[in-house]
């Protein structure tokens, strides 16, 4: 039996409803002036088109304009929607990153937050993650999610929460700045405190960055530690590369179940390593479908790339707490055919937005 | 199309072949290997693995040397011979095939006689060992200051990798990262050396992105870094680094004679394409300079363009759309300049893609010209005026320095002026240069330190 259209965006988890539907009844609740929020009802009067009208379709998402730049300064309360009356728990208002420009803010709501969570879990438990373990997140808490959601997460699952905090947006300043000194002085702090923990306590699940977790690992000692103690390493908030991935699996860590969890705080989640990948297979995130939506396009066109190829990913949130569609994200990824019944693609080997080539160096024969 | 050669880093485990790779080119543009690209995980547990290496005995390290030399230049190493290595690096680095065949010769010789060459560098007053019988009543000892040296390497010059060399006869474990356009040659050698009784844990190839390279520099003792000015400048205040920067080689021609050292000019600005540090940049003349600069032109011009593998190739060849740059690049620094020869164009089109870079001759009017700083891969060279008023001060910051017919005056003050690194008198070419003679002083200066024992 269909969902009634006021209940698809609360789907249970176990009756994904067709995307199709999904959209259409996100479009009504996001833009009928009952329901929507301020920042959308407003900016939907500059829009060529009709949501309600028009957008029925994972492919009609591409109508929206990207809007995230204007999250650098919309009032955060402007985007919750009206058809929460009172009733919305914000857990707090999380930033991106910061790295182009003043970050971009939205209010992250409980009921969002648990379904998301209860998604995750769900793979953790495919996973077969033991429940009731500590937890030690190395990550910054701060004004981003990634830190908020590692203790509510960890507490879900029936552990205690360890925690050591950093604050990347220092890290980037120093090395903009020309100190990659005290952006190394500064990481080393992290990791000998996130040591401490690890020596001392019995951690079953370490969370962290990629950078971080290689620091840890240049210890042999803690690599040891790690790998003899801890059940799963959950790495997030930066990319890994297939070659640093494949070393820490065979070699580093290979006791330890590693796994990626490839977030944004534009599409309000993360995304979950498949399970089941082979040895050599790249690391491959499925999203939240229909909530979360990838497509991964050739920037030049704006068409998508075939299956396997490189492309840039743009990002479709959608919600009862938010829409974020058509955002078209910084990183790169090979696009992979999704698991069935999800909409938009999932990536694999997901990347920054390459920098290779060297300066052309004309002076001087080196 | 043939598969690209894999040239895989070679760590403390054997050869590792990363998933990230990439492609190098000859100056064609057609692709010939692909070099594996290492993570910083890698990095640092490479050198962390080497660090925890064995020291081999001086001896061992003497003969291993020798005879990693020795394969270097004659064998087959990790299925390529010899005469393959030397066309390959030939076409990618576009280096004129006898100036590698040269270098092969000399980078044996360098490692069969690597240990004898860094005895030089020991201080008269300072052993080798502390069970020396003069240590019982108090003497210095000549030991490493680190366990691991890494060389960010270059790839103007096959050449540069003899030197190196000495740092594994003073026992110190190797990093090489090799440069993305010419690895061939570290990749041999690093292949070579870890045949011998070195063994995979004392001397690794890993090439790396800049994040790597930086990770190199820190988990490393000690590095040489090979690099522009701007190279210098990062390193200036790191006692861990020694940079190598531009070379600005020059030659001062004193006296009426300067016609019978022409050979000498000619081969110092040109030798091997004139692709080196201690290829001549720039001709000081005590007198007229322009009868000089067109006798130069006049020589240089009559070198043929070929492509770099010919066997009377003796230019060097780049990509055509990186030719065209340093071409405009030249003709942006000239401005003001007197050109003698190149005025219409240095880059000429070989017609697959890549063109030779034909020498250049300009003529400035003062001993001061900023010109006379632009060292360029090819032979380009800056003619200036100079009188013994002028002074030093035009000849600082020099790699080498050839002066013919300088007063007896004039070489003391050039001996003892601390920015010229070696002082070559007469018709000797600022090429020049032999196994226990220091490049840019010795290499073993920066590696080692004295060390004071008494015992008994």
């Amino acid at each position: 039996m269909a969902l009634a259209r006021e209940d698809i965006l609360d789907f249970p988890l176990d009756r994904v409803p067709d995307a199709t539907e999904f959209i259409e009844a996100a479009m009504h609740w996001h833009f009928s002036p009952q329901t929507g929020s301020p920042y959308w009802l407003e900016r939907a009067k500059t829009l060529d088109f009709d949501p309600i009208r028009d957008v029925h379709t994972f492919d009609d998402l591409r109508l929206f304009p990207n809007v995230v730049d204007e999250f650098r300064h919309v009032p955060s309360e402007a985007l919750i929607p009206k058809g929460y009356g009172d009733t919305a728990t914000v857990i707090g208002v999380f930033e991106s990153g910061g790295t182009t420009g003043s970050p971009k803010r939205l209010p992250f709501l409980e009921e969002w937050m648990a379904r998301s969570e209860s998604w995750q879990e769900r793979h953790m438990d495919a996973r077969g993650h033991t429940r009731g373990v500590n937890w030690l997140g190395v990550a910054p808490t701060g004004p981003h999610m990634f830190g908020s959601w590692t203790q509510r997460m960890a507490r879900r699952r029936g552990g205690v929460p360890f925690f050591v905090d950093l604050d990347p947006r220092w890290v980037k300043k120093c090395i903009a700045d020309g100190r990659p000194d005290e952006a190394d002085r500064y990481a080393e702090h992290i990791v000998a405190q996130a040591r401490d923990v690890l020596e001392t306590q019995t951690i079953g699940y370490l969370v962290t960055t990629p950078p971080l977790l290689e620091r840890l690992v240049r210890d042999e000692d803690t690599a040891k530690r790690i790998n003899d103690m801890v059940e799963v390493v959950m790495w997030g908030g930066a990319h890994m590369d297939a070659d640093t991935r494949h070393l820490l699996r065979t070699e580093v860590l290979p006791d330890v179940d590693l796994w990626g969890n490839y977030g944004s705080t534009m599409i309000l989640s993360g995304t979950v390593e498949r399970a089941g990948l082979a040895e050599d297979a790249l690391c491959t995130f499925d999203t939240f479908s229909p909530h979360v939506t990838f497509s991964v396009i050739d920037p030049d066109t704006g068409e998508r790339v075939p299956y396997g190829d490189r492309g840039q990913v743009v990002m479709n949130h959608i919600s009862k707490a938010m829409l974020l569609p058509n955002n078209l994200e910084r990183d790169t990824a090979i696009r992979v055919e999704p698991p069935s019944g999800h909409a938009g693609d999932s990536v694999a080997d997901v990347a920054p937005v390459s920098t290779f080539g060297d300066k052309p160096v004309i002076e001087g024969v080196y | 199309m043939s598969e690209p050669i894999q040239l895989d880093a070679l760590g403390p485990t054997g050869p590792y072949r990363a998933r990230s790779r990439l492609t190098v080119t000859d100056v064609a543009g057609q692709p010939i290997a692909e070099l594996s690209q290492v993570p910083r995980l890698y990095v640092n547990r490479t050198i962390g693995a080497l660090r925890k290496g064995p020291t081999l005995s001086a001896d061992q390290r003497a003969a291993a040397l020798a005879e990693a030399g020795r394969a270097f230049a004659s064998s087959t190493i990790a299925g390529m011979s010899v005469e393959e290595y030397e066309h390959y690096v030939s076409r990618v680095a576009g280096m004129p095939l006898a100036g590698v065949r040269t270098a092969t010769q000399r980078t044996a010789q360098a490692a069969v006689e690597a240990y004898r060459s860094t005895r030089f560098a020991r201080p008269e007053g300072a052993v080798e060992d502390w069970r020396d019988p003069m240590t019982r009543t108090g003497r210095a000892v000549w030991t490493r200051r680190g366990d691991v040296f890494a060389v960010l390497a270059p790839a103007n010059h096959p050449g540069v990798h003899s030197l190196w060399l000495e740092a594994l006869a003073l026992g110190y474990r190797v990093v090489v990262r090799p440069s993305r356009r010419e690895p061939f040659t570290p990749y041999r050698l690093v292949a070579a050396l870890r045949e011998t009784a070195f063994g995979d844990d004392a001397v690794a190839l890993l090439p790396t992105d800049y994040a790597g390279a930086d990770d190199i520099v820190s988990a490393s003792d000690l590095t040489m870094v090979y690099g522009g000015d701007e190279v210098v400048e990062k390193y200036a205040a790191d006692p861990t680094v020694l940079p190598q920067g531009p070379g600005r080689s020059k030659i001062l021609l004193s006296g009426d004679d300067w016609r019978s050292h022409l050979d000498t000019v000619v081969d110092s600005v040109a030798l091997h394409g004139g692709t080196g540090c201690i290829n001549t940049t720039a001709v000081f003349v005590d007198g007229d300079p322009a009868p000089v600069a067109e006798a130069l032109a006049e020589r240089l011009s009559a070198i043929p363009s070929r492509r770099p593998e010919a066997e009377d190739a003796a230019l060097p060849v780049q990509p055509a759309d990186t030719a065209a740059t340093i071409e405009k690049y030249l003709f942006d620094r000239a401005e003001g300049a007197r050109t003698v020869l190149g005025g219409d164009g240095v880059a000429d089109d070989l017609g697959d893609g890549s063109a030779a870079l034909r020498p250049a001759v300009f003529q400035v009017d003062s001993p001061d010209a900023p010109q006379l700083n632009v060292e360029l891969g090819f032979p380009c060279v800056w003619v200036a005026p100079w009188s013994p008023s002028d002074g030093v001060a035009p000849l600082r910051n020099t790699l080498v320095l050839t002066a013919i017919g300088a007063a007896e005056e004039l070489v003391d003050r050039l001996v003892e002026e601390p920015t010229i690194s070696n002082v070559y008198l007469g018709d000797h070419p600022t090429h020049w240069l032999e196994p226990g003679i220091p490049h840019d002083r010795y290499l073993a200066e920066f590696l080692m330190r004295t060390k004071a024992v008494i015992r008994g």
